[in-house]
């Protein structure tokens, strides 16, 4: 019997099990089976080399210039106190930044927006004071403003807007972004903002351009003056000497902005032909009649981003980068509540007999026109009606005058006072005779501006004068009269736009207690009718144009001014 | 390099944001006495490999953020500060590659007893250089929140990742 099978290892290397005889005896031989060969020698291990060095990275660098302007030649500013720096571990809560616009597309530029210190900071350390601690939407608003190059700040009346722009002039002279800044406003407001560009900017010089023309010439080019205010009858007028002078600004600001919204006027015409790096526009009402307002309004801030063709959603959405719209409620949550209510008055019996016969004869007299018709013609009916709502055109009773009285007396007593806005001089001039004992003064656009500033004073200062009457044209925009409590529309206009604005020259910041706003609408008369259709208009302009967070308004149509009779317009009758 | 003096002190801010699927990046800002920025430097995105992390072990840090970027950031400004703020701890290992004074800030009621107060913060240095940074702060501190710089270093880090497509290891 052979021994055990022994393992051997070959010369390849391979192990080798041999086979053996199992039986030799029998002689019958087992097959041998298979070597099974296994490899055994040692094969060198792959070495997996790691790099394992951290590259330095690539750095990015940039420098900012600084150009900062002395302020050694300011006068010293009337300042009230500022609140204490942050104590302790004070953590500010929020900080109004510098934000790029969209349009930035430089990263130098888009850097060092994002690299200024937050506006707190650079007011505190440039020692820029205020008369009065801008609240912080305030703050924000000039962080939105600064950046720009066009601006419309449509914020809603009373929120300061021009107070924004100011501090916003300000931080942009003394970082020597812009040396040469044109204010442009309504006449009215001239003296306005030569008194706000003090209170909030007291080393900055102004000029105002005004006088005869040799005198005009010589202040456009006044040297050495950084801020330089004009009306918008100057910047027409003198629309050819500035392209002359060859004058260019480092910024044009325009207030009560939506006086550019018709493209073909020579108004529009004029403050785009002036040359100018930056343009901002401020205005309550972007749009007040149309979408196409907006689109005039544009063609100054940024001149072919939009076009009216535009649907009103996506006009929405190309504005929204540019367009700061804010409003009381949603920023002043503290501010006094504003009382809205409408007292609806009923004629005397003479007033609604004189007004049943002028509206039977103007209709019937606009039907026997037929196609003759002309907006015009209805335009005066209207007109016609709405002044016997106020005054009877026969006895000269008013319902509305005996109401107003009776409330003023209330006012009086309380030691408040009151605006009362109506569309016509001539009211007003009515209404002062009878609210004599109450010092009814009267402020209109057929009065100076001198004699308007005196007012303003007289009714101000003076307690004697518990109301002033205004016109609608001239009291509605710039006036700050938030230290009157009342507020009564003794007549409509055509615009709530327009009666927003009137009423939010008491109902503002600063405004010391609850603003009672009273609108006064004729029962059963063509003034109730007006304010269905506009009541109906605004409702629907809110919804359309809530994309780009503009305020809605509108006047009336042709259409809508025909229908108020039930008739049909012209060019549908003629169709 | 930009000389600072009494009239034209300047100050550094050093930071370090780690942005998920971009990596980390470095920000360094250098601010006048009135906080205006002079000179920003930022880093490209650095991305370390998991075998990176396993390798350089509790080093990583020091290497990462005060070799790598920390020294690389300061070693490329033109600009000279004073002394340079960090509210990221590990960048504090820039030290060993810098002659500046380096200082951690926090908010105070972030640090304990740490440190020295300035504002609203508490500024935590070294034994050997905190009366001079105490001293050369003192400027900047009454008109600048201490902490604030580090914000506008973040936001403009957002805004250099918006423009970076996302990096890959190391």
């Amino acid at each position: 019997m052979s021994g055990p099978a022994v393992l051997q290892v070959l010369r390849s290397g391979a192990l080798a099990l041999p086979s053996v005889e199992l039986l030799p005896s029998v002689g019958l031989a087992v097959p041998r089976p298979p070597v099974l060969r296994m490899p055994v020698t040692a094969v060198p291990a792959a070495v997996l080399r790691m790099d394992v060095e951290i590259p330095r990275p690539t750095v990015r660098r940039f420098r900012f210039e600084r150009t900062e302007q002395p302020l050694a030649a300011a006068p010293a500013p009337r300042v009230a106190p500022r609140p204490p720096r942050p104590q302790a571990s004070d953590r500010p809560a929020r900080r109004a930044r510098l934000v790029p616009p969209k349009d930035v597309v430089k990263p130098e530029e888009k850097f060092f927006y994002l690299l200024q210190p937050d506006l707190e900071t650079i007011l505190q350390a440039d020692r820029l004071e205020f008369p009065r601690q801008p609240f912080p939407f305030q703050l924000d608003g000039m962080a939105f403003l600064v950046p720009r190059h066009g601006a419309v700040l449509a914020d809603e009346m009373g929120l300061g807007k021009s107070m924004q722009a100011i501090s916003s002039i300000r931080l942009l002279v003394r970082t020597g972004q812009a040396r040469r800044v044109l204010v442009v406003c309504p006449k009215g407001l001239v003296s306005n903002w030569t008194r706000e560009l003090a209170d909030w900017a007291p080393e900055l010089v102004v000029a105002v351009i005004e006088g005869d023309p040799q005198r005009r010439r010589w202040q456009w080019t006044l040297p050495d003056v950084p801020v330089k205010v004009a009306n918008y009858e100057v910047v027409v007028r003198d629309r050819d000497l500035v392209a002359e002078l060859g004058l260019t600004f480092d910024l044009v600001v325009l207030d009560e902005a939506q006086r550019i919204k018709n493209r073909a006027g020579q108004t529009s015409k004029a403050v785009r032909a002036i040359q100018r790096n930056r343009s901002w526009a401020l205005t309550g009402t972007p749009v007040e009649n149309s979408a196409d307002d907006l689109v005039g309004l544009f063609e100054f801030v940024a001149p072919g981003h939009l076009n009216e063709r535009l649907p009103p959603r996506a006009l929405g959405a190309a504005v929204a980068d540019h367009v700061l719209r804010r409003t009381k409620e949603k920023v002043l949550t503290d501010m006094p509540p504003r009382l809205n209510r409408d007292e609806r008055i009923e004629l005397t019996a003479e007033q609604r007999e004189t007004y049943r016969r002028a509206e039977e004869e103007g209709v019937l007299r606009l039907a026997d026109m037929g196609r003759e018709a002309t907006i015009r013609h209805v335009f005066e009916l209207v007109l016609r009606l709405k002044q016997i709502c106020n005054f009877d055109t026969a006895t000269g009773e008013s319902a509305k005058l005996d109401c107003l009285e009776a409330e003023l007396e209330e006012v009086q007593a309380s030691g408040r006072k009151a605006l009362v806005f109506s569309q016509w001089v001539e009211t007003l001039g009515r209404l002062e005779e009878r609210l004599a004992r109450f010092g009814a003064l009267q402020y209109h656009g057929g009065m100076s501006t001198q004699a308007r500033d005196e007012t303003i004073r007289r009714f101000r200062h003076d307690p004697r004068h518990s109301v002033l009457l205004l016109s609608y044209g001239a009291g509605a925009v710039g006036l700050n009269l938030q230290f009157s409590q009342y507020v009564f529309l003794f007549d409509r206009w055509w615009n709530p736009a327009i009666e927003d604005q009137a009423i939010n020259r008491a109902h503002r910041i600063g405004a010391a207690g609850t603003v009672t706003v009273t609108r006064f609408l004729s029962v059963d008369t063509i003034e109730e009718r007006i304010d269905e259709v506009l009541r109906k208009k605004r409702d629907l302009s809110d919804a359309i144009l809530s994309e780009a967070g503009t305020p809605a308004a509108s006047g009336l149509t042709v259409d809508e001014l025909f229908a108020l009779f039930k008739l049909a317009p012209p060019t549908r009758a003629a169709a | 390099m930009e000389q600072s003096t009494t009239d034209g002190a300047l100050f550094g801010f050093l930071t370090a944001v780690d942005a998920p699927g971009h990596g980390l990046f470095g920000g360094y800002l250098v601010v006048d006495a009135r906080g205006r920025p002079v000179e920003f430097l930022c880093t490209a995105p650095l991305k370390v490999t998991r075998a990176q992390q396993i390798l350089y072990g509790a080093t990583l840090h020091g290497h990462l953020h005060g070799q790598q970027v920390g020294s690389t950031l300061l070693a490329e400004c033109e600009s000279q500060p004073l002394v340079v703020l960090t509210d990221f701890d590990p960048l504090l290992t820039v030290r060993s590659h810098t002659s500046l004074p380096v200082a951690a800030v926090k908010r105070r009621d972030e640090a304990g007893d740490v440190g020295f107060v300035v504002g609203s913060v508490r500024v935590i240095a070294t034994a050997e250089a905190e009366s001079v940074v105490r001293e050369r702060l003192a400027e900047l501190a009454a008109a600048v929140d201490l902490c604030e710089p580090f914000e506008r270093i973040r936001l403009a880090i957002e805004e250099a990742q918006r423009m970076t497509p996302p990096a890959r290891a190391a």
